[in-house]
């Protein structure tokens, strides 16, 4: 059995999309993973299926990452089940899509507390196992909305901006324990839905796409997220750390 | 200044919020500065304050909080709320309340008076710096909303400041001996921002409306310090 096959990951909010495309390639490299989900169990469901139908192993593990007691049972459930946590993959978010007069403060409260609270934690539940790791990897899955403003979600690109020094700073910190971490800016990614304000779901491509340049041409897919997270935890990117990859096929340069 | 121009400053207690606000009142502005008594991110108090002012309001400066440091598993949950709500909370209510106001009146400016640490990570200060990066998006997304409206927004990256000098990381040397750090190898004067902070009140900054504007004194991006003190050693508290 080589290091990888030995390895386990814990990815939260991968019972679909974008995280889902994660765990299946982690999965499929031999990588054990804990599927965390949390209002959506049946998507966890077929996506474990997925997984197991292709010889993987996984367990899926229902928490809400923003709240403390949760975050450390689920890490706990992991050390149980397989003794050890070498990659944390933070992925679980919302997009209310709410414009600024939309929000009040305990809204965006709340959002702090999922897009940056729920990394935060998670970092500071997994460390203690991440150090005993050889290899120990931090992802986080953040947006261009990081870096580029759009006009329809303020709190959400706050958020964002928030990743990014998390993610810098983090780095930086864990530098003397060899945990590398990084964040992908991602860019539109065609999943089966986001989870926020479904109500606004469709304001993105209407109001932000230009007619000559059809959207998928500027769409990721899950599996293009999978590929770059699997190469930030592989040995050959131990040197890149505290970076933030834009993965968006080029569309914030239009 | 033949018309009353209203100025908010949010918070004066940092010393180069301190020197604008005299400044800015030696150069003729209303200076009103919200009192400790309002809670920042308490939007119906600072609206309560705000709407006597309607009429006048001109621009509105807010700083940055208190640097809150610490590593990540080294502060409590009443850091992180504090950070949470003194930064990003508070800078978002604080927009609302008062370019609401301006919008209305098609004029004004918001400049966020923030830190380079928006940019600069230092390995022990992941509560502010965060909160530093939320604010710089917020800026840049203000700038789509209001900015069509004749708002004009900017965040200012300052340095490091008169008594900042013992925020010591033990990751990043970037606080130790921060005088060898600058290319003038001194610390630029506690008013050095009057200036740049009124210019950015005058409709003659309007075309960089959303901007990102570094006024550091070149800290961040001067790196012969290392030349300069050949034979010298920079060690943190615990070498």
């Amino acid at each position: 059995m080589t290091t990888t096959e030995r390895r386990v990951a814990l990815v939260t909010g991968s019972g679909k999309g974008v995280g889902a495309g994660i765990v299946k390639r982690f999965c499929s490299e031999g990588i054990r993973c804990c599927i965390n989900c949390n209002a959506n169990r049946t998507m966890a469901e077929k996506t474990l299926q997925e997984i197991e139908a292709a010889g993987g192993e996984a367990f899926i593990y229902q928490a809400d990452v923003s709240k403390p007691e949760q975050m450390q049972a689920m890490v706990d459930a992991i050390i149980e089940k397989w003794g050890r946590l070498d990659i944390l993959v933070n992925n679980a978010a919302m997009q209310p899509m709410k414009f600024v007069d939309q929000y009040d403060v305990d809204t965006l409260q709340w959002l702090w507390e999922i897009n940056i609270g729920g990394y935060v934690r998670a970092v500071q539940t997994c460390l203690p196992h991440l150090r005993k790791s050889p290899q120990g990897r931090v992802v986080n899955i953040s947006s261009i909305h990081g870096k580029r403003p759009t006009n329809f979600d303020a709190g959400y690109a706050m958020t964002k901006g928030a990743i990014r020094m998390f993610t810098r700073e983090l780095a930086l910190e864990l530098l003397k324990d060899g945990i590398t971490v990084n964040a992908i800016d991602l860019g539109g990614c065609k999943i089966e839905f986001k989870t926020g304000n479904p109500e606004m779901h469709f304001l993105t491509p209407v109001e932000c796409t230009n007619p000559r340049m059809p959207l998928r041409f500027l769409q990721v897919e899950p599996k293009d997220v999978a590929d770059l997270v699997w190469f930030l935890c592989s040995d050959e990117a131990g040197n890149i750390n505290g970076d933030g990859i834009r993965l968006d096929r080029g569309a914030v340069l239009i | 200044m033949s018309e009353k121009k209203t100025v908010v400053i949010t918070d004066a207690r940092s010393v180069s919020a301190k020197c604008a606000a005299e400044y800015l009142a030696r150069q003729g502005y209303d200076v009103q500065i919200v009192p400790e008594t309002i809670c920042l991110w308490d939007e119906a108090a600072l609206a309560a304050f705000a709407q006597p002012l309607a009429e006048t309001l001109h621009g509105v400066i807010h700083p940055a909080p208190e640097k809150i440091l610490g590593g990540i598993e080294q502060f409590s949950g009443d850091d992180w709320k504090r950070a949470r709500d003194e930064g990003p909370m508070a800078a978002f209510c604080v927009t609302k309340v008062f370019c609401n106001i301006m919008r209305e009146k098609r004029q004004g400016a918001i400049i966020y008076l923030n830190s380079i640490h928006a940019e600069k990570p230092v390995g022990e200060g992941m509560l502010f710096s965060m909160g530093c990066g939320a604010v710089q998006m917020l800026c840049r997304e203000i700038n789509q909303d209001y900015g069509e409206q004749g708002v004009n927004c900017f965040f200012v990256q300052k340095g490091i400041e008169e008594g900042e000098e013992n925020c010591i990381s033990n990751v990043s040397p970037i606080y130790c001996g921060v005088d060898q750090r600058y290319p003038t190898r001194k610390m630029p004067a506690q008013d050095h921002l009057n200036g740049l902070l009124a210019f950015l009140l005058t409709d003659a900054a309007a075309p960089l409306t959303g901007s990102d504007l570094r006024a550091d004194g070149g800290l961040t991006m001067f790196y012969n310090h290392r030349k300069r003190t050949e034979g010298r050693r920079y060690v943190h508290d615990d070498d």
